[in-house]
């Protein structure tokens, strides 16, 4: 793994689906390191889409992409960046000046990152699975609640000085919790 | 040579167009459809020679118009870009007659692997 990433994941026992941790910040560096070597490379250059140690003080969760999980493993796995970011990353892979970006240009952007990194992710958990369509939350996460999930590992980065993250949330674990105390 | 671009995502058909162009067959003709009917349409009334597509799409799956134009008769080569790869979906797309499937994130090179035995 790159030392140019940090994140976190909780501690948890390898047991039962609920228990185990199926995907490590390192799984998700690799596979997030990868679709943006691949498509944020407008002239080829793979070096174009390198992502850096979170320096950046700018909001990460101005706007968030998420794709749910159901079946043997259920959660979401979430891409969130700053305005800033969404749009240029929109521009690049739209190959369109940025003014002429628009709120649907990002959504759908956003959207197919999610997408992508959500079906390498759904490929490391245990299956059968299920993966939703994209859908787009704009607003920080004080004001964004994911309803019966807990964060299983969360990938820090910055791209072109902008902050990028990439969250996997768990939410078989918060289930199997609250059929023990119901 | 035709080639039909089949994906809902506007940023997915552009990111397609972009990765031919850098596998070297940007010289091709290149038409879209946005979703599973329009591209089994497209392919009816174009005829393409190589169709491009995402597994899931409105109205119709990348499965479904596949296996609809071989049910008409049509042969075109057909292959699949998704963002999963499992094996059940390598067994579903080849027993449907998918030539290859290109998992995302991709790059020239895998385009090139694909496709060239097709375009040349």
């Amino acid at each position: 793994m790159s030392a140019h990433i940090t994140g976190t994941h909780p501690e948890a026992g390898v047991g039962d689906v609920s228990d185990a941790v199926f995907i490590s910040v390192e799984d998700l560096f690799e596979i997030t390191q990868q679709v943006w070597e691949s498509f944020l490379n407008p002239t080829g250059d793979p070096t174009a889409g390198q992502l850096h140690p979170p320096s950046s003080t700018t909001r990460a969760d101005e706007v968030s992409a998420a794709v749910a999980v159901t079946g043997a493993w259920r959660g979401h796995i979430v891409v969130s960046c700053s305005m800033a970011a969404a749009r240029e990353i929109s521009a690049l892979l739209l190959e369109v000046p940025l003014p002429e970006v628009s709120e649907s240009d990002v959504a759908d952007a956003l959207g197919e990152l999610a997408n992508i990194i959500g079906g390498n992710v759904k490929g490391l958990l245990p299956g059968p699975c299920a993966l939703s369509l994209p859908y787009l939350v704009v607003g920080n996460s004080e004001n964004v609640r994911w309803p019966a999930a807990t964060v299983e590992s969360r990938l820090l980065a910055d791209w072109h000085d902008e902050p990028i993250v990439v969250t996997v949330l768990n939410g078989t674990r918060d289930e199997d919790e609250r059929k023990i105390t119901a | 040579m035709k080639i039909l671009i089949a994906d809902d995502s506007r940023v997915m058909r552009q990111i397609v167009t972009r990765t031919l162009r850098q596998a070297g067959f940007g010289g091709n003709d290149l038409v879209e459809a946005a979703d599973g009917q329009e591209a089994y349409d497209t392919i009816k009334s174009e005829k393409p020679d190589l169709v491009l597509s995402d597994w899931n799409m409105p109205h119709m799956t990348g499965v479904e118009v596949l296996r609809a134009i071989r049910r008409d008769g049509i042969e075109t080569p057909f292959g699949f870009i998704t963002s999963e790869g499992t094996e059940q979906m390598r067994e579903i797309a080849a027993s449907a007659g998918a030539l290859f499937l290109i998992v995302k994130p991709f790059t020239a090179d895998h385009f090139r692997d694909a496709l060239e035995p097709i375009l040349g």
